[in-house]
């Protein structure tokens, strides 16, 4: 990974060079245009190093020991892969990545289908279409430590709005539908808050995909008799199927790593119902103090995120070039 | 196929008048041809046709059955778009079966594929049949498209300058095979155009739209040798036609309210001027390979005709320039018959 950006910096540094018009380099007579283009791309490489590389770097060596960062006094013992080894034999950390896995899949689920069928009304181009677009995209531009104070009240068993609304309409008892302490109800709490916030985020790149498929296509498929249906499904839905897919990982890896909003809502609890694998992460690093064990599990997160991205993206790359 | 009847037809787009008051008539088995420039309403003409777009007034019948508020669906037309509108990530063959899978119409999967097979081989695409339809050059896609057309024998084909997105070559060739296609299927074609040399070629008549309006149809001669209006005859023609006040030229008799000549080259005689007198001076020749473009200075205008390759003329030349039966027009831009030969 280092490789590769110290590849793409050479080559940025190149095209400065090359961009470069020949006057600036004769005003700074004692510096060659090489010299020049890496001047100016120093502090971009400097702060790259310093806030991504080296502290990845770090943490892939702390996570062979048994550091631990509230008793940075005591040696430090290398331990080899145990850390790997109990992480990968934990049952707990397993129980977290099934909490991620289940968080993961039913957000992208459920975004995926109403983002799209929300960017397929909206494309229909009726009335005040671009009002309702709009007043759509509001939750995405909340932040999320909002978001996650306001649906706490909006679950509140007892003068919660999302209970009496539920309640009214199902007829069970506000007390039996406490969203966040429930063991059973509260992953889904979780889902529905991450749903409501990020459908229109989904939906406004479904929406890109159905404007990019020209008219002239179903026109001929409205000559040629096709139903709606099958317009549907031969065009509507292949053209814009590498939207949808970018929607989903772009979903994916961001829930992957969700924290803020369910640390606010839940803290991973009831027990460790809602323990996804950063709040997993975040209680073995600022709560127990295992930083070497933490590193390992971070570790471990960044491949397996950094792994299915990238498999995603070759099937996203063939999907495209059909 | 079928004859298709417009009478009266009217479209308007917010407050454009894009058709207005259109007649036309479409023999059964005729390729004709709407010519015009941008905007004349060619491609509404066509659209309103195929049931895309919904007159506001008049009447449109195909093959005798009034469908002038039917969808396109249920009107038995087929289009090429001026777009490869191809179904992407469909084969070739796909694409070309696409028409012949819908319910309305299901065939048995063996005929399908003959039809397609044989259609294929029509427009010259049966060695491509189960490439991508995005994996194709321009003109196969076009071939595609078109051949998809085919594939369906609707009443009435209808083509949007279906070759103007392709190459000179490629539009030479397509030219001469869909002319080659249309007679062998004795195919109904309402094709539109802006391209004078599709026009000529094709058509077995040409409609000439300006504004809306149908303002001629006729056998492609007909609308070359008698123009209805100036605009009709600065449309057809290469190098198009020169347009000079009566009376800069002698012209022996123009007829009464004359106010134009337009004189094409068959209407020019040009000649290196022997006594001293000349029309105007040669400005110009212009090198073609097969042919020359001769322009000349007459007073402050400038005429362009066709000339010999071996012309003995040359740049700077005097000229005498004397007019031959040319084309005379009114005030208001309408042909003028008459005039007196000289």
């Amino acid at each position: 990974m280092t490789d590769a950006n110290a590849t793409l910096l050479e080559r940025a540094a190149e095209t400065a060079v090359r961009a470069t018009p020949a006057p600036v380099a004769t005003r700074v007579r004692a510096l060659s245009d090489r010299a020049v283009a890496w001047l100016f791309i120093a502090p971009t490489m400097v702060l790259l190093l310093a806030i991504n590389i080296f502290p990845l770097i770090w943490a892939i060596q702390l996570s062979f020991t048994n550091y631990r960062a509230n008793r940075p006094n005591e040696t430090v013992k290398n331990v080899g892969l145990q850390n790997y080894e109990r992480i990968l034999t934990d049952s707990d950390t397993w129980l977290a990545m099934q909490a991620t896995a289940h968080f993961v899949f039913w957000t992208i689920v459920l975004q995926t289908l109403i983002g799209f069928s929300l960017a397929y009304l909206i494309d229909r181009k009726f009335r005040g279409h671009a009002f309702w677009t709009t007043v759509i995209l509001v939750p995405m531009m909340l932040s999320p430590a909002v978001v996650g104070n306001f649906w706490r009240f909006l679950y509140e068993p007892q003068i919660g709005l999302f209970t009496y609304i539920v309640s009214f309409f199902s007829g069970i008892p506000p007390s039996e539908i406490a969203m966040l302490s429930s063991v059973k109800l509260a992953p889904w709490a979780i889902i529905i808050v991450d749903t409501w916030m990020w459908t229109p985020y989904v939906m406004l790149i479904c929406l890109a995909g159905l404007r990019s498929i020209p008219d002239y296509i179903y026109e001929a498929a409205e000559v040629d008799r096709a139903s709606p249906w099958r317009q549907f499904w031969s065009i509507t839905l292949p053209m814009a199927l590498p939207f949808i897919m970018l929607a989903v990982l772009f979903r994916g890896i961001e829930n992957f790593k969700m924290f803020d909003m369910v640390n606010l809502l839940t803290g991973g609890g009831p027990g460790s119902t809602t323990e996804v694998a950063s709040i997993t992460l975040k209680r073995e690093a600022f709560e127990k103090w295992r930083t070497g064990f933490s590193s390992a599990f971070a570790i471990i997160l960044f491949v397996a995120v950094f792994g299915l991205a990238n498999i995603y993206v070759k099937v996203l790359n063939k999907v495209k070039s059909r | 196929m079928a004859e298709v009847v417009i009478r009266g037809v009217d479209k308007a787009f917010k407050d454009t008048q894009a058709v207005s008051g259109l007649d036309l008539e479409i023999r059964d088995g005729e390729f004709v041809v709407l010519l015009g420039p941008t905007g004349a309403g060619k491609t509404t003409t066509l659209r309103l046709v195929a049931g895309l777009e919904k007159p506001d007034a008049g009447t449109i019948h195909i093959g005798g059955r009034d469908v002038t508020r039917l969808d396109p669906a249920s009107r038995d037309v087929a289009f090429v778009f001026q777009q490869y509108s191809l179904y992407p990530h469909l084969t070739v063959f796909e694409n070309l079966a696409f028409p012949l899978r819908s319910p309305a119409r299901r065939l048995p999967e063996d005929q399908i594929r003959r039809r397609v097979e044989d259609v294929a081989k029509l427009v010259r695409i049966h060695h491509k049949l189960e490439n991508k339809s995005t994996k194709l050059s321009g003109g196969e896609m076009q071939r595609v498209a078109i051949g998809r057309a085919l594939v369906r024998k609707p009443s009435i084909f209808l083509m949007d300058e279906p070759l103007s997105s392709l190459d000179a070559k490629l539009r030479g060739d397509l030219r001469l095979e869909l002319k080659r296609i249309q007679t062998e299927l004795g195919a109904t074609v309402l094709y539109v155009t802006h391209d004078q040399i599709e026009a000529m070629t094709m058509a077995d008549r040409i409609g000439i739209l300006a504004e809306g309006h149908l303002v001629q149809i006729g056998t492609p001669r007909e609308v070359y040798t008698e123009p209805a209006t100036l605009h009709v005859a600065a449309r057809l023609g290469q190098p198009a036609i020169n347009l000079l006040p009566v009376g800069l030229l002698p012209d022996g008799g123009a007829p009464a309210g004359a106010i134009t000549v337009g004189a094409r080259t068959e209407h020019l005689t040009i000649e290196r001027s022997a006594n001293g007198h000349a029309d105007g001076r040669v400005d110009w020749v212009e090198h073609l390979g097969d042919q020359n473009h001769l322009h000349v200075t007459l007073a402050d205008r400038k005429l362009i005709t066709l000339t010999d390759t071996d012309t003995p003329l040359r740049k700077g030349d005097p000229v005498t320039i004397r007019l031959r039966s040319p084309l005379f027009f009114d005030g208001e831009g309408n042909r003028i018959r008459g005039g007196v030969n000289t």
